[in-house]
């Protein structure tokens, strides 16, 4: 046989080796994700950094690219795909999060106001909250809100929770006119679901499930 | 021509072949990275549905996870045996590839049956349609690997280890490999996400 020939093959102890070495770089991110050992964007990381790491043992010793004698044009036209992956992937999240993030009006004045705290646009205040706040909870139990009237002060929040069957949609104002308070409109509330939102404006709202319109309460922000 | 120049003659035309396959797998791979990018992006819409995290069986996912790993290793073991000339070992260590190729397939096909007849199907919210199509995609790559084994093996035992035959099992064998590769970044991204 040619020299070239032997590019491709590999020894069974490559085989081996690679075997053993993608086999740990699977049960070592189970084990963590299985018992929550790291949680976040820890374990997301990690997770991420075995996937890599295994990918490169197998295609250095399942695939035996970059071995072998040049020129190694397999490994170039891999690390072309793989950037033109990079760039379809990353932009793709890139985008899509950014859409999701802006989606609404109602959900861009909700991020200036809650996520990124800005108290002020073109000489108008915002209603931000950029200090820590006490929380509040209201919970949907046996289609009733319990407290069915809260009142709080400005900067609170709320979390609203559903521990009925059915799923809620929380809409404020008065049945049928829904507004949007604090840049909030529809509070999906599957079953036992939180969501909490930031008394960013002051006043007394009605709030509603748009579903079962009997079922409302009010709060108080001062 | 002398027998020396026609084997040379082969060698290089092997290595364009395998380059072309090569050619093929990337193009491959550029198809299931667009599909990792809808799964990333549709991952959270459930339509109030349950997520991956509810849904998936972590334990069942580790044993495809390894059963594939396995085959990918006996595949190797084959073409080791293949490019010996060693039919009764390429024939053995291929059928073992097969079978547990097989049983990957019948464990995703399980998972598949199990979510549809709890009611999440393919249409039920973007998040499941994004899953079924990239999961069921790779699957697909594995149904069409094992028919293509198959095959190749039924000319093997028929015509013997001849040289068109051992690049044709050289191919096989870097397409098992890399749909491996795939199913790491499924296990990754798909189930072990779901419970990050």
């Amino acid at each position: 046989m040619s020299k070239q020939h032997n590019r491709q093959e590999g020894t069974m102890g490559s085989y081996v080796i690679g075997f053993v070495l993608a086999l740990i770089c699977s049960l070592i991110p189970y084990y963590l994700v299985f018992h929550q050992t790291v949680t976040g964007n820890g374990l997301l990381a990690t997770i991420l950094g075995f996937a890599l790491a295994q990918m490169l043992i197998q295609i250095t010793f399942f695939l035996h690219i970059g071995r072998g004698p040049k020129p190694r044009w397999e490994l170039y036209f891999f690390a072309a795909t793989v950037s033109s992956i990079l760039v379809v992937v990353g932009g793709s999240l890139l985008i899509i999060n950014n859409l999701h993030y802006n989606m609404t009006p109602d959900e861009q004045t909700a991020n200036v106001v809650n996520n990124e705290g800005i108290t002020q646009v073109s000489g108008f205040k915002t209603g931000a909250c950029p200090e820590a706040h006490t929380n509040h909870q209201i919970v949907v139990k046996n289609n009733q809100f319990d407290p069915a009237h809260l009142v709080a002060a400005k900067c609170d929040t709320v979390t609203f929770r559903n521990e009925d069957a059915e799923s809620r949609t929380i809409a404020f104002g008065t049945p049928p006119q829904d507004i949007a308070y604090a840049g909030q409109r529809d509070l999906s509330l599957p079953k036992n679901y939180n969501q909490t939102i930031i008394l960013s404006e002051t006043g007394t709202y009605q709030f509603y499930d748009s579903l079962h319109q009997t079922v409302a309460g009010s709060l108080t922000a001062n | 021509m002398t027998e020396k120049e026609i084997t040379q003659h082969e060698a290089a035309a092997d290595e364009r072949a395998m380059f072309g396959f090569w050619i093929y797998l990337m193009t491959d791979l550029l198809m299931f990275s667009a599909l990792f990018a809808v799964f990333a992006v549709l991952r959270g819409n459930t339509f109030g549905g349950p997520t991956g995290r509810e849904l998936f069986k972590l334990p069942q996912v580790l044993a495809e996870t390894i059963i594939l790993l396995t085959s990918s290793f006996t595949c190797g073991v084959a073409m080791i045996a293949a490019r010996r000339g060693n039919k009764g070992q390429t024939l053995l260590w291929f059928f073992l590839t097969g079978i547990l190729g097989l049983v990957f397939l019948s464990l995703e096909v399980h998972e598949f049956a199990g979510l549809i007849h709890d009611g999440h199907t393919l249409s039920s919210n973007a998040f499941m349609s994004s899953f079924f199509v990239l999961v069921g995609t790779h699957g697909l790559h594995i149904l069409i690997g094992l028919l293509w084994m198959g095959i190749t093996l039924a000319y093997v035992i028929k015509r013997g280890l001849n040289g068109p035959l051992v690049r044709k099992l050289a191919m096989l064998s870097l397409f098992w490999h890399f749909l491996d590769i795939v199913w790491i970044f499924i296990f990754t991204f798909v189930y072990l996400r779901a419970f990050v």
